[in-house]
């Protein structure tokens, strides 16, 4: 039996229609509805079917038809998504290790850092060989024949500096940055380059690949302004640039996670703006990036999505997450160039359904864009 | 000019005619209104609904046309320097983005910008590429 014997369809015409409608209108400044609702719903979405989070890492399709499946019931997002923060790794040598509880993890480094001298980007001729874009493809070939109205495909840069950080280690590789920062560069380099090679693969097959990439590891908590901008924004603006010129893109979201306390501030200038931008940052300090910094900083260039912390999502207190939402809604509706609801980071995956459908239910009573 | 056959096919599959793509060279030679990197020229030209682009060399040849749909509007932001030169004024282009337009929505694109005249270029692998793909989409979103 096939994943997809296991779901009822989508509402096509009803919700999906709306939905579709919804989703375009931050980008053609054509308003429909309301506020759109990203939860970032990764294997929440498969606790809530009533499979493990070991279920929707190991098995993609189930996974990703989980998320397109249960984003019904809340009434987000129109396509699905599903992916975890190490891609490209394992082509690099690292092996995973999936877990009960969490996606999968690295079992641990594999090289020294003078080591790195000898790394090299990963062809796409051995991508292919590989884990990552295999992975990829059979996924979207699923979603193309039994979730076709959901199908966006992506290729995933993700954590610039963190998924490379894996090779040798994130403390090391700190210590690198410091120290040794040629080999720094060179590893995080080989990554990126590794990343292009992959949504090339990916754009070769379907047309286009959305492109998303993030600075996790790489924030104030670890890093200082210029290290965050030399280590994170620049690559992923290279990153970026790179990966049009062999024709993936156009559309992009930026994940900014962890405390972007003063870091914001170095990606406008780095980053590659297409007409399809998202750009979401997760914490300002301990607390939610504020929308209305978000809004002054990138309105001119992107769509901007707001942050529910995710800590919230797992209280019992849906009226908090409400007041949170409302709050960042209030802020950020009238960004220039549109605006999305979201939770910091992916929601986590015993996420109380009582406090997604408070986010829903706040953009529904505060997201306008402030101008109908 | 010399148009290789190659280079014919590509700017017909895009929808140009090569007459007027030499036109727009010849055009830009006498006006000196196109930018240069040192071995080749780009030059852009407004041609109904689409902006319309020449990629040639100082002896008139074409290497490649392209065009997008999308309007050029203001510069976004600037934030280098490139290797291109504005031959109009000699001004140094920087690498930039510029806001567009298509189908009653302005948004941003990466660029060559020359914030002085407020003139803005995109290169091939945008245009034929990004942009394409932004265009089609535009229209399936708007749809």
């Amino acid at each position: 039996m096939g994943y997809e014997e296991l779901f009822p369809e989508n509402d096509k015409s009803g919700w999906h229609a709306n939905a579709a409608k919804r989703f375009a209108s931050p980008f053609v400044d054509n308003f429909h509805d309301r506020i759109d609702v990203d939860p970032i719903i990764l294997s929440n979405a498969a606790v809530q079917c009533g499979f493990t989070i070991r279920d929707f890492y190991e098995k993609p399709e189930l996974g990703i038809h989980c998320v397109g499946y249960i984003s019904e019931l809340f009434d987000l997002l129109p396509v699905t998504h599903w992916f975890f923060s190490l891609p490209w790794v394992r082509e690099l040598g690292v092996t995973l290790e999936y877990k009960d509880t969490l996606p999968p993890v690295s079992t641990g480094p594999i090289m020294q850092v003078a080591d790195i001298e000898n790394l090299e980007i990963i062809s796409k001729e051995d991508l292919l060989k590989g884990s990552t874009v295999p992975l990829f493809y059979n996924m979207y070939d699923y979603v193309a024949k039994n979730l076709g109205h959901t199908l966006v495909p992506i290729s995933y840069g993700f954590d610039i500096c963190g998924a490379g950080s894996e090779l040798i280690g994130v403390e090391e590789f700190i210590m690198a940055t410091f120290t040794e920062q040629d080999l720094a560069h060179k590893l995080v380099d080989t990554y990126v380059g590794t990343a292009i090679n992959g949504a090339e693969l990916m754009a070769d097959k379907y047309g286009f690949a959305m492109l998303i990439v993030g600075s996790v590891l790489a924030n104030n908590d670890i890093f200082a302004d210029e290290q965050i901008e030399e280590f994170s924004a620049k690559k992923m603006g290279f990153y970026v640039d790179q990966c049009f010129r062999r024709g993936a893109g156009p559309q992009i979201f930026y994940h900014m996670c962890g405390n972007q306390e003063t870091s914001y501030k170095v990606f406008k200038r780095n980053l590659v703006w297409s007409p399809f931008t998202v750009t979401h940052i997760g914490y300002m300090g301990q607390k939610e990036f504020p929308s209305d910094i978000l809004k002054q900083e990138f309105q001119d260039v992107s769509t901007c999505m707001g942050s529910v912390d995710t800590k919230l999502m797992i209280n019992a207190n849906p009226k908090k997450v409400y007041e949170h939402a409302k709050d960042s809604l209030l802020k950020g509706r009238d960004a220039k160039k549109g605006f999305i609801l979201g939770t910091s980071c992916e929601t986590p995956p015993y996420t109380i359904p009582g406090n997604l459908l408070a986010l829903t239910r706040a953009a529904r009573d505060f997201g306008t864009y402030g101008t109908w | 000019m010399a148009v290789s056959e190659e280079v014919k096919k590509t700017i017909e599959s895009r929808g140009l005619k090569v007459a007027d793509i030499e036109k727009l060279v010849a055009e830009a030679k006498a006006s000196k209104n196109m930018i240069t990197n040192g071995s080749k020229f780009i030059a852009k030209k407004q041609m109904g609904d689409m902006v319309v682009y020449a990629d040639f060399n100082e002896d008139g040849s074409i290497n490649s046309a392209y065009g997008h749909k999308m309007k050029i509007l203001d510069i976004v932001m600037d934030t280098s320097d490139t290797e291109w030169t504005y031959v109009k004024t000699g001004a140094k282009i920087r690498k930039g983005h510029t806001n567009l337009s298509y189908l009653g929505a302005t948004r941003s694109a990466p660029s060559l910008v020359d914030p002085a005249s407020g003139e803005s270029w995109l290169e091939e692998y945008l245009a034929a590429k990004t942009i394409a793909v932004a265009e089609m989409l535009f229209s399936q979103k708007r749809a």
